[in-house]
């Protein structure tokens, strides 16, 4: 007869076997190579917890320390690979196979590795995607996860920094895999209950908190005039006409500085209240300002953010917190926000094409996706409407009866038309097509699709994509903002006029904006010490972000 | 006037000014005569050998203006260019105004923002370094007051140090780094355990504006604003200090106690428990008068020398 319970069974053994080890779930951080030996087994599909802000970094270590012997074809699933024991797994032969989302800091020494066939790679995917692949085809054998501290039961407090934990828990606990937890320490009462404790089976005393990366942390004093000019076109050209309240931000200086005007050149065009009330967004220390001067109503986070944990405390009313009072984020959820909730995504990028498809991939770096992809594509599934949802599907199909037209979600890319060591923008071919080539991948690494993209804004202008009605136009327009790159002198100089005569591109004078108003001094803070100050000393800013 | 004009913060702050917009809010309004200035096109000879871009007053402004109505002298590195680093134009011109005070017996304003001497004119740099000193101190000699003003980003560093110690007063703020080697170069030459420059909270409370200002490596410790700078300024030059054989005997003989009383701690805040400051783990994050009203009265002095 067919036994149909063997990944229960399997989950015993497991248990079992690592139960040598442990005093009822605790096990010694000392102990645990024997442990994982003893739990692991050779091809199992792993979640070790990792994104672009926390990381298990005890259990990563110790997964990198077992004997591949034993322990090897190990398929890792996870959101980032950002650590380099995340890589050493795989140098050693305890991991073969990988699918993931993020790789930042990782990004050149894993497109090594993946150029000489060290990993064999499944797919690279956005958060959400690989959240949503747990539950179908890629659900854990074993989650080594992450959280601030635990009981005896198991019960695990997350903290501010909670992300990934519930999801990866969820797909792993509930079908028969096995959840190890590292915790700085095991308390008699966690102060909330994050992850209840019979969802985890083994939790290990680190006695030290999970790395975490300040990753959404923009000094006001690295922000450049450009920068500025890109962010007063963004507000006045694009948040007050469509009237944007639901939105998210990328990580980049561009929209850093639209954060920090909004409480001054916001202020001057009358937008508070109107726009940018509800927020898909991390808590990133450059909008304690506005904040502060009353324009945002609610945020909520995919994780939190170093030094922003007292200041979210103390403002409930903005963030969503537990009872110990602290942020309760949750990544799987703010992506969904992020994609069907938000009537704008704006983010910077490294390279655009002609088609509008843009990338943040190199040649010689695969910095993998992240969220951006979530957040920055037009939700098909989506029912409800608004104003700037309504006013961008008009745009684009104008013909088309009003209530049997989708409307469009705002999908912007902001930037300087020379960017970080004056690289251009804009190019003729992605560098992620020649390393698709090189690693014979099915898809190019787009981050977003040109049919997603609906503006771009450089310090050049606007070019409004949903007014373009064929491929000519589309490649005009973004030739005519793309300034004094080779893709901005190669436009047809007739064909940018009549766009700008239909406003399809509209440049600063065109919106009434002076590029010499462009002045630091409008930034509502100028130096992280503004921003703590801002926050009435709230916000504890990181040692390498001070210059006091 | 735009109504974007009319919002901005009308403080200049010190930090984000350029050398331009630092004489012109120093000194009363108006009152600059540059001294070869850009139109004179004395660029720096070495920069284009190393393909380099040259700059038209290379990275420096003299002249002379007026503050509160006197006659002084003034200089300001732009730190923007080059790191404010010293070559040789940059050097001569402040030696020129150096040696132009003792001649005509008027006071100098210095706004110091430096990395130290060029590396792609290293030699005309420390030439330059060593000139200006004995140019300083000539003119210290004759009764001239030098004042350094420093709170910009490049710290004042290198040679830059070297000057800075040579003036009757230094004045500076918070931000403003004071110090000769650099952090990432000490961290390089001894290691991050000795030194880890990416803990800027170290480097700051090591080199920065408030240390030096406690332990009598700075004089003055301003707010972040021009109008400071300016009024600390007028007070220097109305509090004259003496340069003679007597103010470096009393300067020597407060080194060594410094030494016998500090030599042995690891962290800038054992120095200020030393000197009496309770608490001091805060003393960073305070703005300048409630830090002057905590700290003010235990810090040392360094009687125009240091």
């Amino acid at each position: 007869m067919k036994a149909w319970a063997t990944q229960k069974a399997t989950r015993a053994a497991r248990i079992e076997a690592g139960s040598r080890y442990a005093r009822g779930k605790a096990v010694a951080a000392a102990d645990l190579p024997r442990f994982l030996d003893a739990v692991l087994r050779p091809g199992d599909r792993v979640c070790l917890e990792g994104d672009n802000q926390k990381q298990a970094d005890l259990l990563a270590t110790a997964l990198a320390d077992v004997d591949p012997a034993k322990i090897h074809d190990l398929h890792m699933v996870q959101s980032g690979v950002v650590l380099p024991a995340h890589l050493d797994i795989f140098e050693k032969g305890i991991a073969r196979r990988l699918d993931y989302s993020y790789s930042g800091p990782q990004a050149a020494r894993i497109a090594r590795m993946l150029f000489s066939g060290q990993i064999e790679l499944g797919a690279v995917h956005t958060y959400l995607e690989l959240f949503a692949r747990y539950f179908v085809d890629l659900t854990p054998n074993v989650a080594l996860i992450a959280a601030v501290s635990a009981d005896v039961a198991g019960n695990l407090y997350t903290g501010p920094n909670t992300e990934d934990t519930p999801t990866i828990v969820e797909a792993t606990s509930f079908k028969g895999g096995l959840v190890i937890a590292q915790v700085k320490e095991i308390v008699d009462q966690v102060p909330r209950v994050d992850i209840p404790g019979d969802q985890v089976h083994f939790v290990v005393e680190a006695g030290k908190p999970f790395y975490v990366e300040p990753l959404f942390t923009r000094d006001p004093a690295a922000i450049t005039e450009t920068q500025i000019l890109t962010a007063m076109l963004a507000i006045k050209g694009l948040y007050a006409p469509y009237g944007v309240r639901r939105l998210n931000h990328g990580i980049g200086f561009n929209t850093a500085a639209i954060e920090l005007l909004l409480p001054t050149y916001g202020e001057t065009l009358g937008l508070k209240g109107k726009v940018c009330t509800h927020w898909a967004l991390n808590p990133h220390p450059t909008l304690i300002p506005a904040i502060e001067a009353g324009w945002v109503e609610q945020i909520h986070c995919f994780g939190s953010e170093v030094g922003m944990e007292d200041y979210i405390a103390a403002r409930s009313d903005i963030f969503f917190t537990g009872l110990d009072g602290s942020l309760r984020s949750n990544r799987a959820f703010c992506q969904t926000a992020g994609l069907y909730a938000c009537d704008m995504f704006i983010g910077s990028t490294l390279q655009i094409d002609l088609a509008g498809h843009s990338s943040t991939v190199t040649a010689s770096r695969m910095a993998g996706f992240g969220g951006a992809p979530n957040m920055g594509s037009d939700p098909r599934g989506r029912r409800h409407s608004s104003e700037p949802w309504l006013k961008a599907g008009a745009e684009a199909d104008p013909d088309t009866h009003p209530h049997l037209r989708r409307g469009r979600k705002l999908v912007v890319q902001i930037g300087e038309t020379f960017g970080d060591q004056n690289v251009p923008l804009f190019v003729e071919r992605l560098e992620a097509l020649t390393l698709a080539e090189k690693l014979d991948l099915d898809l190019a690494p787009v981050m977003i699709y040109g049919d997603d993209v609906t503006h771009i804004v450089t310090e050049e202008g606007i070019a409004n994509l949903l007014l373009c009605r064929d491929r000519d136009e589309r490649e005009q327009a973004i030739r005519g903002i793309a300034g004094y790159t080779d893709i901005g002198r190669g436009r047809d100089r007739k064909m940018v006029e009549r766009l700008r005569e239909r406003g399809v591109i509209r440049r600063p004078e065109d919106l009434g904006i002076d590029p010499l108003d462009a002045d630091r001094r409008l930034l509502a803070a100028r130096s992280i010490k503004d921003l703590m100050l801002a926050s009435g000393g709230l916000y504890r800013p990181p040692s390498r972000f001070r210059n006091w | 006037m735009s109504v974007i004009s009319a919002l901005r913060n009308e403080t200049t702050s010190w930090y984000e000014a350029s050398a331009r917009q630092r004489i012109d809010a120093l000194v009363d309004r108006g009152s600059l005569t540059e001294f070869v200035g850009p139109a004179a096109r004395e660029t720096s000879p070495h920069l284009a050998i190393f393909g380099l871009p040259t700059q038209l007053d290379d990275g420096i402004v003299v002249g002379e203006a007026a503050l509160d109505g006197r006659a002084v002298l003034v200089a300001a590195q732009e730190g923007r260019f080059m790191g404010g680093a010293f070559g040789e134009v940059h050097g001569a011109k402040l030696v020129g105004l150096l040696r132009a005070a003792r001649a005509t017996r008027r006071d100098v304003l210095i706004c110091f923002d430096t990395g130290g001497v060029r590396l792609q004119e290293a030699n005309a740099g420390e030439l330059a370094i060593a000139e200006i000193i004995r140019a300083l101190v000539l003119a210290r000699l004759a009764g001239v007051q030098v004042v350094g003003l420093i709170g910009g980003r490049a710290g004042c560093y290198g040679g830059g140090g070297l000057i800075a110690a040579c003036c009757s007063t230094l004045i500076v703020t918070e931000q403003g780094r004071i110090s000769v080697t650099g952090p990432e170069v000490i961290e390089t030459n001894k290691g991050v355990e000795e030194f880890d420059s990416k803990d800027r909270a170290f480097v700051w409370r090591t080199m920065g504006g408030k240390h030096r200002y406690l332990i009598g490596g700075a004089d003055r410790l301003v707010a972040d604003s021009a109008a400071a700078f300016r009024a600390a300024a007028i007070g220097a030059l109305s509090s004259p200090t003496v340069l003679d054989a007597g103010t470096l005997d009393a300067e020597q003989a407060r080194l060594e106690r410094r030494l016998a009383r500090f030599g042995t701690a690891e962290d800038a805040t054992e120095i200020w428990s030393a000197l009496g400051i309770d608490p001091v783990d805060d003393l960073p994050a305070l703005d300048e008068s409630s830090f002057l009203a905590r700290a003010g009265g235990k810090r040392e002095s360094a009687d125009g020398a240091r």
